[in-house]
């Protein structure tokens, strides 16, 4: 079923990553960093390397067939379940994201190296940064649940670690925070679908969800069933790609330096999740609720981002809404059932937003330039909506926007306020149960805060 | 601009309050015109040491380096001990010899404490000390030579020594614990300055934080307000001044959404709205409902505006200076900031009370609170010891004689280690360490004896006083020895607004103290020509283009129509500008503006838009011309040709990249200035007026203007096909030395960059600057100003062919020509606050970077196009970026004028501003003696003659035989020719290291 050039060569796009994180992570656990100087030359040698073993696996792929295979690395013991096995699903889509997720590690890590030269937390960051493009291979060639799931975490992890990269000052960590409780919705949700397909369908292999391989696909699944996974993988991708309601911790992602900024948030990290929606199209196509679903959820994120993105007036948070705009119109174009515009959409997405991400600091440099080319100031004009709207509504659409949309007190109010009250009645009950002094080694500020509306 | 207040309110009081308190702020203006400035000064009129000690303790920051950073410097002979000790001698006088509590001389006491240190350890981190670290088992390793004599002697006969060292330890920790028990208690501590807002209380006593409530709005408020085009939906409303756009933006019930704490907001706004405050007057108001006394409101204000100190200045800056922004719909004003402020947290103080159960109107907060202020807490008996311990050890003293201390010598001596506390343990270290600096010039300018200059030089060259040119005239000298080269204020005299052939705008060309009157613009010949037209046709497409890309791709259609159908080719430039810079810096694009254009210097009738004539008359040209020609005292020897050069930088990615032009030029590029005063001094017209006042300009002679690019060593020279038949050989010449600096400069340069290794040769170099000036991923494009130190106003004469290591602003002046000391007088004015700025605001952001200075360049996020924050959002930040000070050494300049010491003080005495800067020592002066090599230093009893302590030596070759291969700082040497006959370059430089 597999030939073997084809396998070799996944497993060398896949394992040069794998391999540059073992390295520099294994180098710093030993604390013994490698240093800038092998450091750099080793990361571009990994990235290059999986750049061309995925561009020549595309190659031969296409050479040989059309259809999608399940690679399957390792043992694995029968009936689906005991062992984990390392399954790879190639197609042409997964090896095109793939080779395009290498090949923008591998520029970002060129300009990272210069970038961070005498950086206290250089090692870190390339650790954090292999660990990410590890994370993306998997997620881009996952076969299995368990390998997206691993290629998921990866991403989550080195993401909220990277914008607490500057953990010596406060705002950086508890916005890392706030991305990480984000992303903890969206693995539950993510896991949730995985737990559930396994129980539906008795196999954790992705081809059933996603399409190709062999006799299996989403027609197993009962309409239910389908709706309910793909809902669950909604809400998954909603969290990562910061659809709505979740969009508010995109631009406090803002914190790491501008390359990690720029991969995560402009090119790769973002774009995960319309990814995953991308190779979940069959599954759409067998639930509509869901896919209705997904389109309202990524035409309204289009549209608020849009509004959102005018009125920022710091270069990070409006790339970042801009992104944002481009990646609910994704989502809206793959749950229309536009797939090919949206992988077209999408990578032309990631380069270009990569490269605007990445010169972020030019702004002042481009906009002189553009001023000077043209002769004057270009007129700021709004768009229709913002100069045809009354005054009074204007002003309030402002507000809104430039709070952006409300969306963290909505939540805080609607979320986090309502569960700490819970855990706060459920350690009195507790405590009213045990009567042991539970508040023993609380801190005042804690106890101040405790009070009930 | 400012809101006018009625009579009766509490506005002309509370109006100047703030105006006072404003000094506090951090006084930079928009990024991209950026001025360096003494961070201090609103200190100005303090000493240097009392105005950073104070500075640190009002606005939370650091005064000098970390004493271990000294410590380092002590080690590697960046500081000599010998200074501390002469610092010392001087410091202490008489009382040195005094004894201290049977120790010995104070002066050897204090010697060995600033030598050498008592580490500081307080509560667990001491525990932990004393615990697990070798501490109590081993003397410490880095005594005094005769403490470690004495202790040693102590466990030398024994057949244990580790083990008798450990009991011996031990015993002396047991007798310095039982000595602070017999001591009794410490003089009480004073208690910590109670806090002065709302929020300080809240935080103190609650752990409670409202700033963290209210600065993400404010801040996206403020940046939305003042901002200079970079959202694309201006904030409506913004013509109201800052409080009344507030007011009409937060005045719905929508408000309430800005956060969990917001509650009140609407109706807190709205109250003012219906009220018809003004800004003062809901200052006032805010005030007293928060309870705040105005006896406080002083306190209280300053407080709220330094808790985002870099906004508040922005708005201060834009306030004074609104003609220094492009957007003139806005009405800004610091008042109206701080009504906005307070409002906001108002909700949040209402908010914080309803939390936190306290009943009673908010105005009754602070009297509730204050019951919760802190007590200082004594230091404990450990902490005490732990002092005395090391001072035990520091001076070589057993537990015995610990033993015999009573309990008032042990009084005695904590007293004198309060006296000799941290601040002034560093602040001795740093004096000592700008010493060594300052001596080390001292010695080459003394000891320096120039080659005698050309005769009749075969060119001339002008340049900016800036210490990036002391190595490129260096070289040139080196290139061509029968050139002569001069420094001046690198806006040549022409003070005006320029607008080049593709500028949109006209910008100030001059420095910022002064306000230009005369509006210059570049012209292209064939302007209204075919050619010229559908140039600036081109242009204007490409510049639309590029605007509606950046434009469309942050809109939903444009965008993924953009993205669709063109995204994927961003991996070209993309992997060309990142991966291969130094390519990609080869393909230019087309110059912007046709060869041959010209400036329109001659006064025209025309009304200019902006400033007030266009143009500038014949007489004024001439005023300007001789002005130069006199005060660098080129006048009696002007060679054929003389070449003007000013300078600038551009780099990419870095929203700091103004902070690296011409200061001179305020921040702007010195070019233009250098062409129109070519123009100006070949002006037939203009020579005759000056030849008519004894001022001969012979007619043989040219001037050529031209710029340097210092960040990738380009130079551009202006109206070179007007340079006559007769001149071109010679200034073909000057172009191919001008060609060889370039690249021995750059090479020069890059000894200090880090990926280029020593061997790299000077063509290779000069590519490596360019590489980096168009590197994407280059946050350290060039150096700038960083390692500035020292200032020398004279002849070149005296420092031609000394090698200064690109730390000298170098201003000529030729005392011999200047008989009654106005030019000096002129000179100073000019020059001094100019290189006094750059040196102090690298001082502050070296010493403390995060908090003078703006921290790591690699979070930042260009906000409003006026400045950057940090990450997603924070205060404004200031100063400059770590990448651009890190090579730096912080030491205030030492100024060295050349002359006659008596004039030298009767000039600064006269200028008050000079005065303050060199009473208060915020820049160190010295005079280096006409006819001999005599300089003297000025100390606080007047000018004493400098004794040189190192010798000057010399190296055979030229620069790059004493840099070569070197990376950190490199002491003054005289650089000869090759075949002077100098000692072997080995020999050298194991004499000079």
């Amino acid at each position: 079923m597999m030939t073997s050039p084809l396998a070799g060569l996944v497993l060398a796009g896949i394992g040069a990553p794998l391999v540059l994180l073992v390295v520099l992570g294994g180098a710093s656990v030993l604390n013994r960093p490698l240093g800038e100087r092998w450091t750099g030359p080793l990361a571009a040698s990994m990235l290059t390397l999986s750049c061309a073993a995925l561009l020549a696996a595309l190659v031969v792929h296409g050479a040989t067939s059309a259809g999608a295979r399940l690679l399957s690395y390792g043992a694995r013991s029968g009936g689906g379940d005991g062992g984990i096995a390392l399954e790879l699903l190639v197609d042409p889509l997964s090896l095109a994201f793939a080779a395009l997720s290498a090949a923008i590690a591998g520029v970002v890590s060129a300009f990272s190296n210069r970038y961070l030269h005498r950086e206290p937390g250089y090692s870190r960051y390339f650790v954090l940064l292999a660990m990410f493009v590890t994370g993306m291979l998997f997620v881009a060639l996952a076969g299995n649940v368990e390998v997206l799931f691993i290629g998921w975490e990866f991403v989550g992890l080195s993401s909220a670690l990277l914008v607490a990269f500057f953990h010596e000052r406060p705002a950086p960590v508890s916005n890392a925070l706030r991305v990480f409780s984000v992303y903890r919705i969206s693995d539950a949700a993510m896991l949730s679908a995985a737990v559930l397909l396994r129980h539906a369908a008795g196999t954790d292999s992705l081809a059933l969800l996603f399409g190709g391989a062999g006799a299996a696909s989403a027609v197993a699944l009962t309409q239910g069933n389908a709706t309910l996974i793909a809902v669950l993988l909604i809400v998954a991708v909603a969290g990562k790609s910061a659809l709505l309601p979740f969009s508010g911790w995109l631009p406090r992602a803002m914190e790491g330096p501008t390359p990690s900024s720029a991969v995560y948030y402009g090119s790769l990290s973002i774009h995960a999740g319309c990814f995953l929606l991308l190779r979940s199209a069959p599954l759409l196509a067998h639930a509509p609720a869901a896919a209705l679903l997904a389109g309202a959820l990524g035409g309204a994120t289009a549209v608020f981002a849009g509004l959102t993105t005018r009125v920022q007036s710091d270069v990070k948070s409006s790339l970042a809404y801009a992104s944002l705009t481009q990646v609910g119109l994704i989502i809206a174009e793959i749950a229309c059932g536009w797939t090919t515009l949206a992988f077209v959409h999408m990578v032309g997405h990631a380069c270009f937003r990569l490269l605007q991400f990445l010169s972020a600091p030019n702004v002042l440099h481009d906009l002189h330039g553009m001023e000077d080319a043209i002769g004057d100031r270009p007129a700021r004009s709004g768009g229709l909506l913002e100069t045809l709207a009354p005054e009074s509504v204007r002003r309030r659409l402002f507000l809104a926007v430039l709070e952006r949309g409300f969306l963290d007190s909505i939540l805080e109010r609607a979320v986090v306020q309502p569960f700490e009250r819970t855990a706060r009645r459920l350690t009195s009950l507790d405590r009213w149960l045990c009567g042991a002094p539970m508040s023993a080694g609380q801190p005042m500020a804690f106890e101040a805060e405790s009070r009930d509306d | 601009m400012r809101e006018r207040s009625l009579p009766g309110d509490p506005g002309p009081s509370l109006g100047r309050t703030i105006d006072d308190l404003a000094q506090l702020l951090p006084a930079q203006g928009p990024i991209s015109i950026f001025i360096h400035h003494n961070t201090l000064h609103a200190f100005e009129h303090l000493p240097f040491e009392q105005a950073v000690e104070e500075a640190a303790r009002r606005l939370d920051r650091e005064p000098y380096l970390a004493e271990s950073r000294y410590r380092g410097k002590l080690a590697s002979g960046r500081i000599l001990a010998r200074d501390v000790a002469a610092l010392l001698e001087a410091q202490l006088g008489p009382r040195g010899a005094e004894d201290v509590a049977g120790l010995g001389g104070r002066l050897a006491l204090w010697q060995a404490v600033v030598l050498h240190g008592i580490p500081f350890a307080a509560g667990r981190e001491l525990s932990w000390i004393l615990e697990e670290t070798p501490a109590l088992s081993r003397f410490r390793t880095d005594l005094p030579a005769d403490a470690r004599a004495a202790l040693a002697a102590l466990v030398e006969q024994v057949d244990d020594p580790a083990g008798e060292e450990r009991r011996v330890v031990r015993r002396l920790w047991r007798a310095c614990l039982e000595a602070i028990d017999r001591a009794g208690d410490p003089p009480r501590a004073p208690d910590p300055a109670p806090p002065v807002r709302h929020r300080d209380w809240l935080r103190i006593a609650y752990g409670l934080d409202v700033d963290d409530w209210i600065h993400p709005p404010l801040i996206r408020f403020l940046a939305g307000y003042l901002d200079q085009g970079l959202a694309h939906w201006a904030m409506p409303g913004r013509d109201r001044g800052i409080h009344g756009c507030f007011l009409e933006l937060y005045g719905t019930p929508l408000a309430s959404q800005c956060g969990a704490w917001a509650r009140t907001l609407p109706r807190i706004v709205a109250d003012d709205r219906a009220e018809g405050r003004d800004a003062l007057a809901s200052i006032a108001h805010s005030l007293a409902a928060l309870g705040v006394p105005e006896g406080e409101w002083r306190e209280c204000l300053g407080a709220e505006l330094l808790a985002l100190r870099g906004w508040a200045g922005i708005v201060r800056q834009i306030e004074e200076r609104p003609d220094r922004v492009p957007a003139r719909d806005i009405m800004v004003t610091l008042r109206g900031y701080l009504a906005s402020r307070l409002l906001l947290e108002r909700a949040a103080v209402d908010e914080a009370m309803r939390r936190l159960s306290l009943s009673g109107p908010p105005a009754a907060l602070r009297a509730a609170l204050r019951g919760r202020r802190p007590v200082a807490s004594p230091p404990t008996a450990a902490e005490r010891a732990w002092t005395l311990f090391h001072l035990a050890q520091l001076r070589g003293v057993d537990a015995s004689l610990v033993g015999q201390w009573t309990p008032g010598q042990i009084g005695e001596l904590e007293a004198e280690l309060s006296d000799l506390d941290e601040v002034r343990r560093r602040r001795i270290l740093h004096q000592a360490f700008e010493r060594t600096i300052r001596h080390r010039l001292y010695d080459a300018l003394a000891l320096h004896t120039p080659p005698a200059p050309p005769e009749r030089p075969v060119f001339q060259a002008i340049f900016c006083l800036d210490e990036r040119e002391e190595s490129f005239r260096r070289h040139l000298e080196e290139i061509e020895p029968a050139c002569e080269t001069f420094g001046t204020a690198g806006f040549f005299n022409v003070a005006m607004y320029h607008q080049g052939a593709s500028d949109a705008h006209p910008r100030p060309l001059c420095p910022v103290a002064i306000r230009p009157v005369h509006f210059v613009a570049e012209v292209e010949p064939d302007r209204d020509r075919l050619a010229g037209r559908s140039r600036r046709l081109q242009r204007r497409a490409a510049g639309f283009l590029g605007y509606n890309v950046h434009l469309g791709s942050r809109l939903p259609v444009r965008g993924a129509l953009l993205m669709t159908m063109f995204g994927w080719l961003a991996l070209v430039p993309l992997i060309l500008r990142v991966v291969f810079p130094w390519l990609f810096s080869r393909v230019r694009v087309a110059p912007a503006a046709a060869g041959g254009t010209r400036l329109q210097l001659d006064r025209r009738g025309l009304p200019p838009p902006i400033g007030v004539h266009n143009g500038f008359t014949v007489r004024e040209m001439a005023d300007i011309v001789r002005g130069v020609l006199v005060d660098i005292g080129i006048s009696p020897r002007l060679s054929p040709l003389v070449l003007v050069l000013g300078h600038g930088s551009v780099s990419l990615n870095n929203p700091h990249e103004s902070a690296h032009d011409c200061g001179a030029c305020g921040g702007g590029r010195g070019g233009p200035n250098a062409r129109a005063f070519a123009q100006m001094a070949n002006d037939p017209r203009v020579r005759e007026l000056l030849a008519e006042e004894g001022l001969r300009v012979d007619a043989a002679t040219w001037f050529v203007g031209g710029q340097r690019n210092t960040c990738d060593n380009t130079v551009d020279f202006f109206d070179e096909d007007l340079v006559p038949e007769v001149v071109r050989p010679l200034f073909a010449r000057a172009k191919d030395a001008v060609g060889a600096a370039r690249r021995r400069e750059a090479h020069e340069r890059c000894r200090r960059f880090d990926p280029v290794p020593g061997w790299y040769p000077p063509a290779a170099a000069l590519a490596h600057v360019q590489g980096r000036a168009a590197d994407l991923a280059q946050p350290r494009p060039e150096y700038g100003h960083a390692t500035n130190a020292f200032c020398v106003v004279g002849r070149r004469a005296r420092t031609r062919g000394l090698f200064l290591d690109r730390r000298a602003f170098l201003v000529s002046y030729d005392p011999t020509q200047d008989a009654d000391g106005a030019i000096l007088s002129r000179t100073l004015a000019a020059a001094v606050p100019v290189v006094a700025g750059i040196s102090l605001e690298y001082y502050f952001s070296y010493v403390d970077p995060s908090g003078y200075g703006s921290g790591t360049k690699l979070p930042h996020n260009v906000t409003s196009l006026l400045g950057v924050m940090d990450g997603a959002q924070s205060d404004l930040r200031t100063g400059l970026p770590w990448q651009m000070v890190e090579v730096h050494e912080p030491a205030r300049l030492a100024i060295v004028v050349e002359g006659a010491p008596e004039r030298l003080w009767r000039v600064v005495s006269d200028n008050p501003a000079l005065d303050r800067l060199v009473r208060n020592r915020w820049i160190w002066l010295a005079c280096l003696d006409v006819r001999s090599d005599a300089l003297w230093e000025l100390r606080p009893d007047g000018f004493v003659r400098h004794a040189p302590q190192h010798p000057l030596p010399a190296v055979a070759g030229d620069s790059a035989t004493w840099y070569q291969g070197k990376r950190g700082f490199l002491a003054p040497v005289a650089i000869v020719a090759a075949s002077a006959g100098a000692p072997s370059r080995r020999a050298i430089e194991v004499q000079a290291v």
